[in-house]
């Protein structure tokens, strides 16, 4: 009963904030729509690949400097987070790292650790 | 359980949490196999990459990777409008237009990689 005296009686949007678990969650979905979109550009990069020399040397350009390349990045970051937060939501579905202070861990880690790798891919892709 | 209603197959869903699931696996590996491949060894050239979509496995691979991809996105974005399309009629539109569109993509994934076998 003294717990439910300290419930807020009013739920300010402004005062509640998404717990790290939330954000990675909604995270997962909106880079999987994104990837979805995604999968018709690779395509549509693939296809043209492998038309031709002309037309794989018009893709390699395209993709390896400027505009492209930070597409690519940004592509690389939707791919590699969603694949991530994946893997935490398997392990979770198999009853590790459910407790709150690991799954708040995982969460974070999700996050830095794709950051991370799409740096350390920047370096050698 | 107040305002009850009828909850159908208690099974419904399964399939689909078992197909986002499997799916899942092939993907996480068969992706982490791409990038560390693309990272290694940089296709420069037509000619490597034009005979790396020549083999048979290469092609069954990325073939089975294209498949659990469209699955796994038909469940995805069935859950999103399960979630967010409370109107019917609208979720049912959207469905459609999605299912038909995967089945767009699925046919221009095999035409690439079978174009490729000639």
């Amino acid at each position: 009963m003294q717990q439910r005296t300290k419930r807020p009686v009013y739920l300010n949007l402004f005062l509640i904030r998404l717990p790290i678990g939330g954000v990675v969650s909604i995270l997962h979905r909106i880079t999987g729509a994104l990837l979805v979109v995604l999968t018709v550009f690779f395509l549509w990069a693939l296809q043209a690949s492998l038309a031709s020399p002309a037309r794989f040397g018009e893709i390699q350009s395209l993709l390896s400097a400027g505009l492209g390349r930070m597409v690519v990045l940004l592509a690389l970051w939707i791919l590699i987070q969603h694949l991530y937060s994946g893997v935490r939501h398997l392990l979770i579905d198999v009853d590790i790292g459910v407790e709150r202070t690991s799954a708040r861990r995982s969460a974070g880690l999700t996050l830095v650790a794709s950051v991370a790798t799409v740096l350390l891919l920047s370096t050698v892709v | 359980m107040s305002g009850a209603r009828s909850l159908g197959s208690s099974h419904r869903g399964v399939t689909a949490f078992l197909v986002q699931r499997i799916t899942s696996l092939y993907l996480a590996l068969f992706t982490v196999y791409v990038v560390f491949w693309l990272a290694s060894k940089p296709a420069s050239d037509f000619a490597g990459w034009s005979a790396y979509f020549e083999s048979g496995l290469v092609r069954m691979a990325w073939g089975l990777f294209f498949a659990s991809l469209l699955a796994h996105a038909w469940v995805g974005l069935r859950s999103i409008y399960m979630d967010y399309l409370k109107a019917m009629w609208l979720r049912f539109t959207i469905s459609t237009l999605t299912a038909f569109g995967l089945m767009a993509v699925a046919l221009w994934c095999a035409q690439i990689l079978i174009r490729g076998a000639a």
